[in-house]
């Protein structure tokens, strides 16, 4: 039997927010695996050290998230710090961390199978890999885990993030924070795992090709590849950032020869890539234009190939309120045996829909809360969301990933 | 059925389809599971004493879990650190030992488990050296044999992949029932046990049945749904002897939607009902029927000879159907209008079939709604051409090979440009410039026009300043807006939106059909308010023509209005339409709206226009054609030529004698 329970609380100084994580834990449970996400202005040290004393068994992962964290409690805000604490004699859980140093590939294998062994599972295929990183990598650092796995199990996670895009963020594993790695979670539960992983928005219409993108250079090697990378350079052989602009409405102007970041005006318009289709219906996944290059280019938080067709995507405000319940559900819905079975839930929002939605942030945590029936659940905002899509894991941007576990 | 879907209902449309594709997979997949379990347990209770039970449960798992090689491990007597292989798929391994190591363990305590990379082979026998390694995927089922506990392995050779999540969950399900199965064929299994066993595999089977039907049939109707229907279809049709064809009969509810919205879903629902009723009770014993969306059917007639048995089958179907439905006490006279395709003349299996019978009552629904439509050759030519057009315009919009043309509202007194209308091109592939009646109409059943329309105004944002430095920063330009797109509130805002963006609000009028304004109410109370506040100028546009309903213009708060080239064509020679033009004109006037005439061609026409009303704007060809930009702008500035009482077209050299001026 699964049990899961979220702790929530809210204080400017880390102690006041511990003292009150304190009272809220449970006396005789000893859980195998915890999720901890909290405000990145918050003493990971003081932290690590409150997991070490009340969960001294337990799997961690977790790290910063931006403005705090959601749970079934509500929106937790500016200072909050949640934990998702999963006690489940029947199942194995296994966690580890690595710096991001090299090959983000190669760290993100060696991890891999770290973590399988701190599950007490080497060599076996887990459930579900939960994954948490700073961004940037992500793409090599799926590449790697797909040597191990390959498509056979999902890659659920998300990039730390810290309040205001200053670096600040921070990742969260067995042996405390990391700044610049990668924590990584197997999960083997014995009640099953259902997931999800969606965008909010829909096609607006204008479309092109890219055809060029940054230099990127292939882990250590040095070579230079210009197939795929962050920077797009070119769209239909024009500069990216004169065609995104058009694409949006000229909304960017004056920027476009100034350069600079884009980030929050460009929240609402992504790029979208073609991810597949279910009975014909096209899924999209994600991309969002950071910042201005001073070439005409764009960088974006995800990395696109050179031939890959670009949508320009448009989102609105409601729809990314209800989307975040409209994962949730999707992830319950498809555990084995059904919402019905559901114990409670993980969820990564996207910190640029947290951003642009605003004040109206309680509706989310609401719309969750409603879809999950008011099982536990804890949620953190991420710059930057991996998961699985139609039979593949994929890292994008402005998306809402979700895990369910069963009872 | 045209649906033309604003972004909210896509989505909702995407995540119903969605979810009902999720939803079908996993009832197939559920099926397709209880059929294997059933097969493997039939293959254990099946065995006779003192045969090997595991051959066929190999046999039965392989379709599935496609291995390379199967063993069955069992404790051996007295030593529970050991497993002895029972059986496998190569007799060497038969007999041989293996140590319990941490994944065996694992699985003797119940957990299934696949392997992602080479394990620890050391408590593998030394027959296995040569047969399988321990670096190949594994797939462990726990599995209780007589009273023992064991295990079985399967393994998959290295080029293939590896186990996933589906197989793990598979196994869960085959190991339970697989020990059940054992437990009760012992030798000396109770007659309880068998009983027992006897409503397990019945339950089975029944489950299997009920989710076999869940998965291919229509919940509300009872009816083969899109993909059963596919599969019975060409089912049939590779039946069919020598000479025997197959008719595809395609059935399309006529105004469906609006007994949904006028009744509600319920009486919708029972409507779907009772047409599925009535279709059911046409059918022959050979004849297929079901439903493929929300409100249309098909019907398989098989086998036909002539063309002739199919039209009087038809009309019988027909017949049954125009019959009125009492549904709640509320009488309901429906219809529906149907397409035919046959095999093998239209197409060699369901999908064509299906696509040329839609496409025939598609075409029938154009002319005669209710009526039924024939697929043929000619039709076949069109819809080719149709779907050639289909790509050709797609492939435009990737290649923004649509552009526009500007024609001149002019004021005929003073002779002065003080607006252009833009009108839609399209320059293909060759540089032929393609006119709007070449692609408009297609454009807009694709769904395509909003692109069109964000491609032309993006465009004109760009040649503003060019255009400025002609013909100056007070001119306005119009775009033509279609009823449709106007009752889109979303697509309107966003074009609001792009136009501000781009900075030219108050340069650009809209230009909507009366149409626009009779039948979207939600462009009236959401979008005119938006436009307003932006500055945006609204024109209502071939005034005349449609509704040409005067009380209308009351209600709507325009900047301009123009007058349909139908009513000014001859205007000098036509008293009624004089009549009817010196209404609108007064009326427009009243109410604060330049009134401009449409299609000027003549000299007389504008004389007339100029000496008996007090209409002073116009359009037409009298001055000027439509032309690309880099055309005005290479002209320089631009000349009218008029004389007293005349205005040569614009553009041309001016004949001796008429006096030529700058704009």
């Amino acid at each position: 039997m699964v049990n899961l329970r979220t702790l929530a609380a809210r204080a400017p100084d880390t102690a006041g927010a511990l003292a009150e994580l304190a009272r809220q834990v449970e006396a005789g449970v000893s859980p195998g695996f915890v999720c901890v996400f909290y405000d990145a202005d918050h003493d990971d040290r003081q932290i690590a050290a409150f997991l070490k004393q009340h969960f001294p068994r337990a799997a961690i992962i977790g790290g910063t998230s931006c403005a705090g964290v959601m749970t079934d409690a509500g929106l937790g805000g500016p200072g909050s710090i949640g934990m998702l604490v999963v006690d489940d004699p029947d199942g194995n859980y296994g966690s580890a961390a690595t710096q991001l140093v090299g090959s983000a590939a190669d760290c993100a294998e060696r991890a891999l199978r770290a973590a399988l062994i701190d599950a007490d599972c080497e060599g076996e295929l887990p459930e579900l890999i939960w994954i948490y990183q700073a961004p940037g990598k992500e793409e090599e650092v799926i590449a790697g885990l797909r040597r191990v796995v390959g498509e056979r199990c999902p890659i659920v996670g998300g990039s730390s993030a810290d309040n205001k895009v200053e670096g600040r963020w921070r990742q969260f594993g067995p042996d405390g924070a990391l700044a610049d790695g990668l924590v990584i979670g197997v999960l083997f539960p014995s009640g099953g795992i259902g997931f999800a992983f969606q965008g909010g928005y829909e096609p607006a219409g204008p479309t092109g090709v890219v055809t060029q993108v940054g230099y990127n250079t292939a882990g250590d090697s040095g070579v230079v590849t210009q197939s795929s990378g962050r920077e797009i350079l070119a769209i239909d052989g024009q500069p990216a950032a004169e065609v995104y602009n058009r694409w949006i409405g000229g909304s960017l102007g004056g920027r476009l020869a100034g350069g600079g970041n884009i980030l929050t005006d460009t929240t609402m318009f992504p790029l979208g890539i073609d991810a597949g289709q279910v009975e014909d219906v096209t899924h999209f996944l994600l991309i969002h234009p950071e910042r201005i290059l001073g070439n005409g280019g764009l960088s974006t938080f995800a990395a696109i190939e050179v031939g890959t067709r670009v949508y320009s995507m448009h989102g609105d405000r409601s729809r990314l309120v209800e989307r975040a319940g409209k994962v949730a559900t999707a992830a319950a819905a498809s555990l084995p045996g059904g919402a019905a079975n559901l114990a409670g839930s993980l969820i990564v929002y996207c910190a640029g829909c947290m951003l642009a939605v605003g004040d109206e942030m309680p509706k989310v945590a609401d719309a969750v809360n409603r879809s999950l029936g008011a099982s536990p659940f804890l949620g953190c905002f991420t710059f930057g969301e991996q998961g699985f899509m139609l039979d593949r894991n994929a890292h994008g941007n402005l998306m809402i990933s979700a895990v369910a576990f069963g009872r | 059925m045209e649906t033309i879907v604003s972004g909210g209902v896509a989505e909702e449309l995407r995540e119903t389809i969605i979810a009902m594709g999720r939803e079908l997979d996993l009832l197939r997949t559920e099926a397709r599971h209880a059929n294997l379990l059933i097969a493997a347990l039939d293959s254990v209770l099946a065995v006779d004493r003192g045969e090997d039970p595991f051959a066929g449960v190999f046999t039965a798992v392989s379709s599935i879990f496609e291995y390379s090689h199967a063993l069955a491990l069992v404790e051996k007597d007295g030593d529970h650190g050991v497993l002895e292989c029972v059986s496998s798929s190569h007799n060497d391994l038969v007999g041989s030992s293996w140590k319990v190591d941490q994944h065996l363990g694992k699985v003797l305590s119940g957990r299934v488990l696949t392997t992602i990379s080479a394990a620890d082979s050391g408590g593998w026998p030394a027959e296995a050296a040569g047969i399988i390694t321990s670096s190949q995927p594994a797939l462990y089922l726990p599995l209780r044999v007589r009273e023992r506990r064991g295990l079985l392995m399967l393994m998959r050779t290295m080029d293939r992949g590896g186990f996933d999540r589906g197989h793990v969950s598979l196994a869960r399900k085959f190991s339970l029932l697989a020990s059940h199965a054992f437990a009760a064929s012992r030798a000396n299994q109770t007659e309880a046990e068998s009983h027992r066993l006897k409503r397990l595999t019945e339950r089975l089977e029944a489950s299997q049945e009920e989710l076999t039907y869940r998965a291919n049939h229509d919940q509300l109707t009872g009816l083969a749904n899109r993909s059963h229907i596919e599969e019975k279809v060409n089912d049939r049709i590779d039946a069919l002897l020598p000479g025997e064809k197959l008719a595809l009969a395609f059935f399309d509810v006529d105004h469906f939607k609006q007994v949904n919205d006028f009744y509600g879903h319920g009486v919708g629902d029972a409507l779907l009902k009772g047409v599925a009723e009535r279709l059911r009770g046409e059918v022959r014993g050979s004849d297929l029927i079901g439903r493929i969306s929300g409100d249309e059917f098909v019907m398989a007639f098989a086998p036909i000879h002539e063309q002739s048995e199919i039209v009087s089958l038809i009309e019988r179907v027909r017949a049954r159907l125009a019959q009125p439905f009492e549904i709640d006490g509320t009488t309901l006279q429906a219809s529906a209008t149907i397409g035919v395709s046959i095999h093998p003349d239209h197409g060699p299996d369901y999908e064509t079939l299906r696509r040329n019978a839609d496409m025939a009552m598609y075409q029938a629904k154009s002319t005669n709604k209710g009526g039924v439509g024939h697929f043929d050759e000619a039709l076949g030519k069109v819809a080719s051409e149709k779907m050639q057009l289909e790509r050709r315009l797609r492939a435009a919009i990737d290649n923004r090979q649509f552009t526009y043309a500007l024609q001149p509202k002019v004021d005929i007194q003073k002779a002065r440009i003080i607006g252009f209308e833009a009108l839609a091109r399209w320059i293909d592939d060759n540089g032929v410039v393609q006119p709007p009646a070449r692609f408009l109409q297609a454009a807009h059943e694709l769904g395509l026009l909003d692109a069109i329309t964000h491609t032309i105004i993006e465009t004109l944002a760009e040649d503003l300043s060019r255009l400025d430095a002609s013909f100056g920063a007070d001119v306005r330009y119009s775009l033509n807006i279609t009823a449709q797109q106007a009752g889109k509130p979303n697509f309107m805002s966003d074009l609001v939106r792009r136009i501000d963006l781009l900075g030219c609000s108050r340069r650009i009028v809209l230009e909507l059909t009366e149409e626009t304004f009779v039948s979207a109410g939600l462009f009236q109370s959401r979008v005119l308010p938006q436009l307003r506040e932006a500055g945006i100028g609204v024109s209502i546009d071939d005034f005349g023509t449609g509704f040409s309903c005067l009380s209308i213009l009351a209600d709507i708060t325009a900047d301009e209005l123009k007058v349909d080239r139908s009513l000014i064509t001859s205007i000098h020679l036509r008293p009624r339409s004089q009549s009817i033009l010196r209404a609108i004109v007064s009326l427009s006037g009243a109410l604060g709206m330049d009134v401009v005439a449409e299609g000027i061609e003549t000299e007389e026409e504008r004389a007339y226009l100029l000496d008996s009303t007090s209409i002073r704007f116009g359009q037409g060809y009298l001055f000027s054609r439509p032309r690309f930009v880099d055309d005005l702008v290479a002209a320089g500035p631009l000349t009218i030529a008029v004389t007293p009482r005349a205005i040569p077209r614009v553009f041309t050299p001016g004949p001796p004698g008429k006096v030529d001026f700058a704009i």
